[in-house]
Parts: structure tokens; C-alpha cells; sequence
């Protein structure tokens, strides 16, 4: 049995969040899939504070990050996680409905590890996530201290 | 000048000198014989003295000794006794010895006189050159067109050229005389005082002043003052030129104001660029999104409830697809025209030939198993920004192949077309299916289309596209077609 890695979805958009979900269950990969609806929620979890103190405090194997996202936005987020030495082995993923180069140049500058700009197309937005679960969740052997099922 | 006169200054100058010696020594001598022969004794000496004081008076040094000889042998001769012999007693040297003395006196006296006469002469003369140079000099100063005049330390005007008459309308004789700064109501750019001691320390003054003509308009001149200092170093007069710089001042005025509007122009410009670009990032971002949502759903609902349909209802779902997907495209197509706008070029020598080679790579897919005849002739190397030139060559060829599918044998002929004022013409020709030159003004237009959605597919965007990537490169780009056999579009880039 492989092992699962969690993965943390930070998207505000429910229907975005829904067929990400939907894709990603087609694949089994749901059930580690924990999702915050703003930056600050995902810090919040990140840093096991607020709503998420109780919980154990590893890090999710994989980061899903969309970049538009009221209160604290994607690239701030990917500013602190970057900054924490705790946070900064975090693999983090942006996905986005941007194919603004400015975007792609900052979230590089910051040290993201890969930049996916979701597809209009149904079966190529279903692709691109189930890759993106696959390699994340279950190929890459994430840093130490990340939350992974067997 | 009279004929006596003219006949005596003929004569030369040193034969009138001693004529003047011997004639006034020879008149001498036949008046103290008269005299003797009439018994007056004793004055034969002073006349002669007096025949020597005449000559060296008038004919100087030379003429004086010569007179003085023919005065002592005369008198020896005729006057001491032995009467009519040159035989000389002690009894006459003191006659002789007297002669000599006067005669020394006299010259010497003469000397005097024709030295003082001469530095006469020549201070007249100086004075003269003098008197003729200020005149010419003051002739020149009126020459120019620049204003001038000088005016005292009590500011009273004691020159005013002729420049000055034609700026300010007054004449020299209803200026000089008046005070410069009641009769042309001065306004100084700095307090008079402070102004008077800059010129006071260092001899000099240089501003803009405004002042009034006499027809009671104002003038604005650039003023430069000199001041003059006698000879122990007083302040005595300061001279004024100027030139009139109210048109040049009104001039850079006007060219201030439109700079000033340029700037709010460019300043206005920008905010707006700044908006689009906002804009375009937001559309980026938000419009998608729905389209991605429309898309998904339709498809999720395509997929678990496709058995529930009947046939029309499933068309409606494919149709809703298909919107959806040409509504993405026709988003992602109007972000990377406005893009091209946005975008910084960088420029670099390019090998069009090479370009076109990778165009017809990208456009290879259409192109496959059709049997398209490509002539490509030699091709110009440009300067301008590789990515850019090749987006817009691939737009181009994408087209002629597009437009030719038609035909049961494609061609596409690719060259250049000779140059255009500098700039080298290339051109893309196809065998397709052309076009109404009647509407070659919407061709380049964002979202015009000549051909229906049903015959040829496409969002109406790459020629806008073509259009302002040339543009942005200081070229042109027209065509020319001919319904049914074909279409030529030309692009004219400036020569590297």
C-alpha cells in the first residue's frame, strides 16, 4: 500500500474547490485533503492556531495554493511560508486561473515549486490536478515532519 | 590759395630758408649804406642784428649761422675802419664776440619756439584723431539695432542711440537729459540698491527688466549695464545695452504651457495604461474562473446524467461546451493582444528565414496530410524582438494555410518584394480562397472577421495582433486579394 501525503487546498471559490475535490477523489485522493477558503486560514493551520490549535502539528506533504484570495492573498502566504524556517521545506504549488507573467516571475522569486495555471478545459483541468495529487501526494517523498498516511 | 603763394611754397623748403638769410642780410646792408651815405652812425649793428633775429626766427639753426657770416663781413667790410678792407682790429672783436652771443640767444630761442610750436601741432592733431574716432565710434553705436545709452550716476540719460529710439520711441533729443527710470518706468527684478552695489563691487550688472515705451506698451529686455570710472577711479557713467526678449519670453512661455500639458498628457496616459493593464488582470483572473465552472459542470452533468437526456438535450450540453471554449480562447486571444501593447520589446538581430522556418513548425499540424507546395525565397535578416516576429509570422502563415485548405493544391509562396523607403517589403502569398478588397479596411480590425464561424474557424484577433506588433516596430502591414484566387499581405520593416 503506497502511502498518502496531506494535501492543504487553499482556494476561496467553492465550485473551483468542488471540481478539484471531484478530481482528485476520481483518484482517491481525497481523504487527505484538508481545504482552506482564504490565506489567512491557511496560516492559521499552517501555524496550528485559531480553529486548528488542536491538531497535531506536522506539516501537509503538499501545498495547493490559489493566488486571488481575500483577507491575506496567495503570494503573501507563499511570502510567509517561504520566510518560516519551519514552512519553507513545504512544498508549494500555485494554482491559478492567471497566465500573468508578473505573477509567475513573483511566485519564483519566492521560491514556489511549480506554477499551474488551471485549464478551461474540463479533462485537462481534471488531468492537470490528478497529476499534480499523484506526484505530490504519493511519487515525492516530502520533507520530514509531513503528514502522511498509509 | 593765392598765385604768389603757390609760386613761393614751389620753391623748395631749404632754398627758401638761406634765400631768407641772405635776402634779409642783403636788405640790411643796403639800408645801413643808405643810412651811412646820410650820416646816421651807430645803428648799421642792430639792423643787422635784427636781419639775424628774422632769419633764425623763421628759417632756424642753418639759415641763422649763414646770416651771421654774411652780417660780419659785411659790417667788417664796410663799416669798421679801415673802411671797404676786411682787415679786423682788436677795437671790433667785441662787436664780433656780441654778434655771436645774440646770434646763439636768437637760435636757441627759436629752438624753443619751433619745439613748442611743434608739440602744439601735435596735440591738435591727437585731439583731432580723437575728436574723429569718438565720432565714428558713436556713428557704429547707432548702427546697431540694440538698444544703447549711457546714463550718469544720477541716472540721468546722456546718451541714447539710435536702437533705443526704435525700441522705446524716443528720440536722443527728447531722451538724453530725462531720468532713465521716470522716463521708462523701470521695474527691477531685485531691490535698486542691491542691484547698484553688485555694479558698484564688480563693474557689471546683467538681468531682465521691464519697461515701458513711450507709446505706453511694455517691453521686457535683457539688460546688461557697464559702469565707467574717471581716472582716479570714481563711478562716472554707466552704459545700458539691452535686447528686446518679449517675444522670446512669450515663446518660452507658450513652450512651458505645452510642456506642461504634455506631461499631464503622458501623466493621464499612463493612469490610464495602468487601468488597462488592471483590467486585463482582472479578466485574467476572474473571468475565467465562471468559464472553468461552466465548463466543468456541463461536462460533470454530461457524464452522470448523459442517460437521463434525450437527444436535443444532449446537443444543448455540447453546445454549452463548445460557447464556453471559444468564450476561453477569444479571452486568452485578447489578453495576448493587449499583452503585445503592454510588453517591452527587446531587439535583436533576427534571421527572418529562420523564423519563417519555425512558423511552419508550429502550423505543422494543420498542415499534415495536405499536400501544401511551400516556395520560400531568400529572406532579409531584421532588428526587432524575436518572439514578437515570430508570433506575427505564424499568425500570417497560420492564415494562408488556413484559407488555402480549400484548394486541392495549396501554395504558399513567402519573399521579399524589394525595398520601400528604407524599409525591406516581404510578403506571404496563398492560392486560398482571398477576399472583397471591398472590406480590406475591417481586415486588421480586433474581432472582424471576412469568413463565417461555419466556413473558417478563428476569434477575428490575429491580424489586429499582426497589425500592432508590425506598428511597433515602425512598419506597415496592408494586402491585397482577390475573391476565389487568393490573398498577398505585405509587411514593410525598417532596414537594420
Amino acid at each position: 500500500m503506497t502511502t498518502i501525503g496531506r494535501i492543504l487546498l487553499v482556494e476561496d471559490d467553492p465550485k473551483d474547490t468542488e471540481l478539484t475535490m471531484t478530481a482528485l477523489e476520481e483518484y482517491n485522493l481525497g481523504n487527505e485533503v484538508v481545504i482552506a477558503g482564504d490565506g489567512e486560514e491557511a496560516l492559521d493551520y499552517l501555524y496550528c492556531r485559531g480553529p486548528f490549535e488542536e491538531r497535531s502539528g506536522e506539516n501537509p506533504a503538499v501545498l495547493l495554493l490559489d493566488l486571488k484570495l481575500p483577507k491575506v492573498d496567495g503570494l503573501q502566504v507563499l511570502a510567509t511560508i517561504k520566510a518560516d524556517d519551519k514552512l519553507k521545506m513545504i512544498p508549494v504549488v500555485v494554482l491559478t486561473s492567471s497566465r500573468e507573467e508578473r505573477d509567475m516571475v513573483a511566485s519564483y522569486k519566492l521560491g514556489v515549486n511549480a506554477y499551474v495555471v488551471k485549464p478551461v478545459d474540463f479533462h485537462e483541468f481534471v488531468n492537470a490536478i490528478k497529476e499534480l495529487g499523484v506526484f505530490w501526494a504519493i511519487i515525492n517523498e516530502p520533507p520530514p515532519g509531513s503528514i502522511r498516511k498509509k | 590759395m593765392t598765385p604768389a603763394k603757390t609760386l613761393l611754397s614751389s620753391i623748395p623748403l631749404p632754398v627758401r630758408r638761406y634765400g631768407l638769410a641772405i635776402v634779409s642780410v642783403a636788405l640790411a646792408l643796403v639800408v645801413d649804406l643808405f643810412l651811412f651815405r646820410q650820416s646816421f652812425q651807430g645803428v648799421e649793428f642792430p639792423i643787422f642784428l635784427i636781419a639775424i633775429a628774422i632769419t633764425s626766427w623763421y628759417a632756424g639753426v642753418g639759415p641763422s649761422i649763414l646770416a651771421l657770416v654774411l652780417s660780419t663781413t659785411a659790417f667788417n667790410y664796410y663799416f669798421t675802419e679801415p673802411y671797404d678792407s676786411f682787415y679786423i682790429t682788436r677795437a671790433d672783436l667785441p662787436y664780433y664776440t656780441v654778434f655771436v652771443l645774440f646770434a646763439v640767444v636768437i637760435a636757441w630761442f627759436s629752438a624753443v619756439r619751433r619745439r613748442v610750436e611743434r608739440n602744439l601741432q601735435e596735440s591738435r592733431d591727437r585731439l583731432q584723431q580723437e575728436v574723429a574716432t569718438t565720432t565714428q565710434q558713436a556713428e557704429l553705436l547707432n548702427l546697431t539695432h540694440d538698444p544703447i545709452f549711457v546714463r550718469d550716476m544720477q541716472g540721468v540719460i546722456t546718451y541714447w542711440n539710435h536702437g533705443a529710439e526704435e525700441l522705446y520711441g524716443w528720440t536722443p533729443a527728447q531722451a538724453v537729459g530725462r531720468r532713465t527710470d521716470e522716463l521708462m518706468r523701470t521695474v527691477f527684478p531685485a531691490p535698486f540698491e542691491q542691484i547698484q552695489t553688485e555694479l558698484l563691487r564688480s563693474g557689471r550688472w546683467e538681468g531682465e527688466l521691464e519697461k515701458t515705451k513711450a507709446n505706453g506698451t511694455a517691453v521686457l529686455v535683457s539688460s546688461r549695464w557697464s559702469l565707467q570710472r574717471d581716472g582716479q577711479g570714481r563711478p562716472i557713467a554707466i552704459l545700458e545695452s539691452e535686447n528686446d526678449i518679449t517675444d522670446r519670453k512669450r515663446r518660452e512661455q507658450d513652450i512651458r504651457g505645452l510642456n506642461d500639458q504634455l506631461t499631464r498628457r503622458s501623466a493621464d496616459l499612463e493612469a490610464t495604461n495602468k487601468e488597462l493593464e488592471a483590467f486585463a488582470y482582472s479578466i485574467s483572473h476572474d473571468l475565467r474562473a465562471p468559464l472553468r465552472h461552466m465548463v466543468g459542470f456541463t461536462e460533470l452533468l454530461q457524464k452522470n446524467a448523459s442517460s437521463l437526456l434525450d437527444e436535443k438535450g444532449r446537443r444543448y450540453m455540447m453546445t454549452i461546451l463548445e460557447s464556453a471554449k471559444r468564450m476561453g480562447t477569444l479571452i486568452d486571444d485578447l489578453l495576448s493582444f493587449s499583452r503585445i501593447g503592454r510588453a517591452e520589446t527587446r531587439d535583436t538581430m533576427v534571421s527572418l528565414e529562420q523564423l519563417v522556418k519555425e512558423a511552419q513548425n508550429e502550423v505543422s499540424q494543420e498542415t499534415d496530410g495536405r499536400n501544401v507546395t511551400w516556395k520560400i525565397g531568400p529572406l532579409p535578416h531584421l532588428y526587432g524582438d524575436r518572439s514578437m516576429l515570430k508570433l506575427a509570422l505564424v499568425n500570417l502563415i497560420s492564415n494562408a494555410v488556413k484559407f488555402s485548405r480549400t484548394r486541392p493544391q495549396p501554395e504558399i509562396e513567402i519573399g521579399t518584394a524589394g525595398d520601400r523607403n528604407g524599409a525591406v517589403v516581404v510578403f506571404i502569398k496563398d492560392n486560398g480562397v482571398g477576399f472583397d478588397m471591398k472590406y480590406v479596411d475591417k481586415l486588421f480590425g480586433v474581432f472582424q472577421r471576412l469568413h463565417r464561424a461555419s466556413e473558417f474557424e478563428g476569434t477575428g484577433i490575429g491580424l489586429a495582433t499582426v497589425q500592432r506588433i508590425i506598428h511597433r516596430h515602425g512598419g506597415k502591414v496592408w494586402a491585397e486579394a482577390q475573391v476565389g484566387t487568393g490573398a498577398t499581405f505585405y509587411l514593410s520593416l525598417p532596414k537594420p
